[in-house]
């Protein structure tokens, strides 16, 4: 889906945020990108679709070089959610909201119609097509510019800290979303600092550096070496910290859910004292 | 760029450590200086001496280069226009049609042209010099209002960080298909309220919390404020005082008092 070779790229003024990156993200994944602030993960992301253009090396979207393809031929593929959604809410409905992208896309008016429906029903907005998005709780924004991008019906859906700011109701009813759309074949890449969304929903896990990748695994690898975890600036689930200060029981370090814990724990057999 | 939303540049010469009440008085009477001169020959010493400063202020290339390009442009089209609109005077160099051109024409074009030079110069070297907070501080200690001062203040502060703003919101709609150069006079008016808006949005939001955070941390509580960093006229600034006002007294009391033609 999205093939990344020898990736380099140099912000003006020299600063070097993307060393070398070698990445294929495959379709129908659901990866998280994490990393410390400034390690180059939205710099990486903004890469699929391009809204940057690398300094060295290639970029591939389904098989064709990102650098033939306009921001908006790629946005046709590749969806991002901006993390801040009144960056990019400003019509007055938000049924005209979610319009905008298929608007600019070109479909048709039933086409756009269309594709207005099923983001609003996915992202459970049906009841407030009419209402102005610049005044609902931020929930409801965030909703909003998702499924403004979802409109446009892209293969891959890039979601850059979508539950910043979101309370526990908020977030599971829009991860729970995200997962829906994940298994209806969409390849997504959340970009985040929640150690408990990734453990909980990714099923690769890409850890970034100084503008490197350092760790590609599934989630369960990824929160096995700490010593790494903690050199990227990032802290497992507690859950599966609490896992690791247990290994001497013979708990398995690679715990990932409360449940998985309690089995753990439960299990017979096993070095107990 | 972004680089230069702000002009200053660090550095320890004798324009960066003057006092910026000191600064800003230099700059006014230099620039009426320009006005005050009409010989040619007296723009043309001030301009270099003005250059001399900016020299002194040990501006970094790229910024200097940066803001002169655009004024020795603009100070070419000066010398070229000026002569076009203005045909008084002997002698004629030459003549076609309704154009005519006049050598003393060319020169009051030269000298219009100088005149901008140096005014934007020695307002590049304030800026180039002395920190924003500074130049506020010092219009506060001359007499303008604090709040006025605060919101001076404020607005130079968030010049880079709305530009941000509005790089991230061009980011987010081009990422939504969005081509701003694309389309005729109406997509692109609506292509361009797609950016705005937001951005006033975000600006009010920004806006609104600042207010907050300012009365949160007791602005306003005291009608007279006391300074972190207290202004103190050093014997150099009196010095440069001194110089500036006899810059400017001097030529003025010939031209005005003594009639010189200067």
């Amino acid at each position: 889906m999205v093939s990344v070779r020898n990736l380099r790229y140099v912000y003006e003024g020299g600063i070097e945020a993307l060393k070398n990156i070698n990445l294929d993200i495959a379709s129908g994944e659901y990866m998280a990108l994490v990393g410390g602030n400034g390690s180059g993960k939205t710099t990486l992301a903004k890469h699929f679709n391009g809204l940057l253009r690398p300094t060295g090396g290639k970029v591939f979207i389904m098989g064709r070089p990102a650098a033939e393809m306009s921001v908006a031929e790629l946005s046709r593929i590749v969806g991002y959610a901006f993390q801040n959604p009144d960056h990019q809410l400003f019509c007055s409905t938000v049924e005209e909201e979610i319009a905008f992208g298929p608007r600019n896309l070109g479909f048709a008016e039933v086409q756009t119609k269309e594709r207005v429906g099923y983001a609003a029903e996915t992202l459970e907005l049906e009841d407030v097509l009419e209402k102005p998005p610049a005044s609902m709780d931020l929930g409801t924004r965030r909703r909003v510019s998702i499924a403004s991008v979802i409109a446009m019906d892209p293969k891959v859906l890039i979601l850059d800290e979508p539950t910043t700011g979101l309370d526990a109701d908020e977030t599971k009813a829009l991860m729970g979303i995200v997962s829906g759309l994940n298994r209806e074949g969409r390849t997504v890449v959340l970009i985040t600092h929640e150690m408990k969304l990734v453990s909980e929903h990714a099923n690769r896990v890409v850890v970034m550096l100084d503008g490197r990748i350092v760790l590609d695994s599934d989630a369960r690898g990824a929160f096995s070496d700490l010593e790494l975890l903690k050199r990227c600036s990032l802290l497992p689930p507690p859950v599966t910290c609490l896992a690791h200060r247990l290994s001497h029981l013979g708990v398995s370090r690679e715990v990932l859910s409360t449940d998985e814990l309690v089995f753990e724990l439960t299990r017979p057999g096993g070095d107990r004292r | 760029m972004t680089g230069f939303m702000d002009f200053y540049t660090p550095g320890s010469t004798f324009l960066h450590r003057m006092d910026p009440r000191v600064k800003i008085l230099a700059v006014v009477l230099l620039s009426l200086l320009a006005f005050i001169l009409s010989q040619l020959l007296y723009l043309l010493v001030l301009f270099a001496f003005i250059f001399l400063l900016l020299y002194l202020a040990r501006v970094s290339f790229g910024k200097a280069v940066f803001a002169l390009k655009f004024l020795f442009r603009f100070m070419a089209l000066v010398v070229v226009l000026w002569p076009l609109f203005d045909p008084v005077g002997t002698p004629v160099l030459f003549e076609l049609g309704i154009l005519k051109v006049t050598l003393p024409a060319i020169e009051r074009g030269v000298a219009a042209a100088l005149r901008i030079g140096c005014l934007a110069t020695v307002w590049y070297i304030l800026m180039f010099t002395t920190q924003q907070r500074d130049l506020v501080h010092a219009l506060v200690r001359m007499g303008l209002r604090f709040d006025f001062g605060l919101a001076l203040a404020i607005a130079l502060r968030f010049i880079p960080t709305f530009s941000y703003t509005i790089e991230a919101i061009k980011d987010a709609q081009r990422a939504r298909g969005m081509e701003l150069e694309k389309g005729g006079l109406l997509r692109r008016s609506r292509n361009y309220v797609a950016v705005l808006l937001p951005a006033i949005v975000s600006a009010i939001r920004t806006a609104d919390t600042l207010s907050l955070t300012l009365q949160s941390r007791a602005y306003g509580a005291r009608r007279d404020r006391t300074y972190l960093r207290e202004l103190r006229m050093r014997r150099s600034d009196f010095v440069a005082l001194s110089v500036a006002v006899a810059l400017f007294v001097l030529p003025a009391v010939a031209k005005y008092i003594l009639a010189v033609t200067i």
